[in-house]
């Protein structure tokens, strides 16, 4: 209030009581404030749940809270009274800025309702969803996961109850990993860690296998606490710290040739969060065996520059301009897709988004991964264009807070995946084809 | 370079070394002042942008923030191209982390040479030392000997946590990319440039440390 605190000064007669409740009088009874405090510090003992002030604070909840406690005063009686008109000019001042304080407390109110109404629309879309896909998509599962219906449906974004079932019916399971194997495997694991001695510092520099080196314990557990930090659940203590840790671990037993890879922390994060254990181990071995993902978890350096230079055919073809922009800069595809594609993306977007993104991932596969991207450069485009180097790059490694779910799908949607009549995987097999031909196009 | 009088610097500085040795906290402490327990492990890179005044110029450092984990190393290398200066990270608590320090910093002299032939700036962080002292680095005159034969212009104990010697660190690279710069400057100038006689001088700098 600006306004206020203005006119506060520079009329002596305004008063502002900004925490106390109009009805209760200004002066309180000492034993109950100190009541109220003990109460509010959770020192007040059991039996008393509510504190009086939290429920003095819902009556209030439709009353303008900050107006009621600007209270219009006269002189103090020992100095001259205010001029008849002086008097009338501060009341009316006061009454219109009680209204319009009003109006503006009346229409948060308003909003706060709008929100509240569109939350329990979204949460009832969220049900019948969950309850088409239960009832109706998947018992027929082969017969309707390809129906125009499901599709419509699906892009929409999978509702929270049925998406672990989801993704692991469109992932698929090629690798025929059963719930058995994955604990053979974590057995394996358990051993391997008891035998490596905790301080594993002074035995590393014996150790032979470099790849054995990295899938060690100290590796997974130094980047598991640095796992969606702000959730709290996989550090160590929080409630899937140890689940966390038994995927990992299994995978390294599965596939001692792939190991341990930075970014494999925050797929099998976001596995463990939709499906049970061994369904998510079994998820995570699934998608991480698919070509882009082994790819990249092997850190084949060649491949992965035939992914970008595919990336940056449709690039250029969606985004013209903004490609223009990005290679005057020198800003290559390395420095941002890298960290969307190792985490698909559950690093770089608020959690339920790239829950989405995973949603279309699962069905559409890695080509969706290109097209989010694309997708995402198309909806920050006027921002990047203003950009120099260090500016996208800082920018695009650290996206926005918050980013319009819908607006970002909308993008994704305009987004075309063919190129002179070829598709994602038809130009992807060209350029593969070229490099192995050993065309300069890809030397970096 | 907005005006004729107001010079301005713009230098790429490479932040390496192993997984989880602090890297993104020292440039969080460096560039936004504050420290947080959770920050997330750093896939691929990351960037931030430092101003500084320097005798009345206006350095603009581009903070390269490099994920840690070997297997990378491959795929990282074309982000060492035109950096100017590097910091090398270990956890003073986690011995590993400095034996790979020289492994570190085989990697980047391999890998990115100045045009004058001489290493880029490298200063030595022996990070979370709030964390309880190394052996190691408890012994400074051992210290010392590692970075003159390692060709580090410098080394630092510091926490990103407390706060430790990341100013300083900061400078101390800041002072020796300028003094690399003006060397490589009169080089260009006088175009006598034989980078073949300096190679077994290696990366050591004339105002901290001399060979021999």
């Amino acid at each position: 209030f600006p306004t206020l605190s203005l006119s506060l000064q520079r009329d002596p007669g305004w008063k502002l009581f900004g925490k106390v409740p109009p009805r209760e009088g200004p002066i309180k009874d000492p034993k109950k404030v100190q009541k109220e405090y003990e109460t509010k510090s959770g020192r007040g003992g059991p039996g008393n749940p509510t504190s009086p002030r939290q429920s003095v604070r819902k009556n209030l909840d439709f009353e303008p809270l900050s107006t009621t406690a600007l209270i219009l005063e006269d002189r103090p009686a020992n100095l001259p009274a205010k001029p008849v008109e002086e008097a009338q000019k501060h009341r009316q001042q006061y009454e219109e800025m009680v209204a319009q304080a009003k109006k503006r407390e009346l229409k948060e109110a308003q909003k706060r309702k709008k929100q509240l109404e569109d939350r329990c629309k979204l949460e009832e879309s969220i049900g019948t969803a969950a309850q088409t896909w239960n009832q109706e998509i998947l018992p027929n599962w082969s017969a309707m996961c390809t129906s125009r219906r499901v599709r419509d449906l699906w892009w929409q974004g999978i509702p929270p109850s049925v998406r672990g079932k989801v993704w692991s019916l469109a992932v698929g399971n090629e690798l025929n990993i059963t719930h058995e194997l994955y604990h053979i495997c974590l057995s394996r694991a358990k051993v391997k860690w008891k035998t490596t001695p905790a301080s594993s510092a002074e035995t590393e520099t014996e150790d032979a296998g470099c790849s054995d080196r990295e899938s060690s314990l100290e590796l997974i557990k130094l980047d598991i606490s640095r796992t969606f930090p702000q959730l709290c659940i996989f550090q160590q203590g929080g409630p899937y710290h140890d689940v966390l840790h038994s995927i990992l671990g299994a995978y390294t037993c599965y596939r001692p040739d792939v190991g341990y890879v930075q970014g494999m922390s925050f797929i099998a994060a976001v596995l463990i969060l939709n499906l049970d254990t061994a369904d998510a181990f079994i998820a995570f071995a699934n998608l991480l065996n698919k070509p882009c993902q082994m790819a990249f978890f092997r850190v084949d350096h060649s491949l992965m520059l035939t992914y970008f230079a595919a990336f940056e055919v449709f690039f250029e073809e969606n985004l013209p301009k903004l490609f223009a922009h990005f290679k005057k800069n020198n800003l290559t595809p390395d420095i941002y897709l890298i960290d969307w594609i190792f985490t698909l993306y559950s690093k770089s977007l608020p959690l339920d988004l790239a829950c989405r993104v995973w949603d279309v991932f699962c069905r559409d596969g890695e080509e969706f991964l290109f097209r989010t991207a694309l997708g995402l450069l198309r909806l920050y485009q006027d921002v990047l264009t203003c950009m120099d180097f260090i500016h996208m790059a800082q920018f695009l490694t650290r996206l926005p807070d918050l980013i319009p779910a819908e607006q970002l799908f909308q993008h994704i949607a305009t987004i075309h995946m063919t190129s002179r009549n070829r598709k994602w995987a038809q130009v992807l097999q060209a350029l593969q084809k070229d490099h192995e031909r050993g065309s300069p196009v890809l030397k970096h | 370079m907005q005006t004729n009088h107001h010079k301005e610097r713009l230098y790429k500085i490479l932040v390496i070394g192993d997984l989880g040795v602090g890297k993104t906290s020292i440039i969080k402490r460096y560039v936004h002042h504050n420290f947080s327990p959770n920050y997330r492990a750093t896939i691929g890179v990351d960037f931030a942008l430092k101003v500084l005044n320097w005798d009345q110029e206006t350095v603009r450092l581009q903070l390269w923030d490099i994920a840690g984990q070997e297997r990378f190393g491959n795929m990282t290398r074309v982000y060492y191209r035109e950096a100017m200066g590097a910091f090398i990270v270990f956890d003073v608590t986690r011995p590993a982390s400095f034996e790979a320090v020289t492994k570190w910093k085989e990697d980047l002299d391999s890998k990115l040479t100045l045009t004058n032939g001489k290493h880029v700036a490298t200063v030595l962080l022996a990070n979370k030392c709030d964390q309880g002292r190394d052996v190691l680095t408890n012994n400074g005159i051992k210290m010392e000997q590692f970075c003159q034969e390692n060709g580090f212009v410098g080394w630092y104990e510091t926490s990103a946590k407390e706060n430790i010697n990341i100013d300083e660190a900061a400078n101390c690279l800041v002072k020796h990319i300028i003094a690399s710069e003006k060397d490589m400057l009169q080089s260009e100038v006088s175009d006598t440039i034989t980078p073949q006689l300096e190679k077994d001088k290696g990366g050591t700098c004339s105002s901290c440390f001399r060979s021999q």
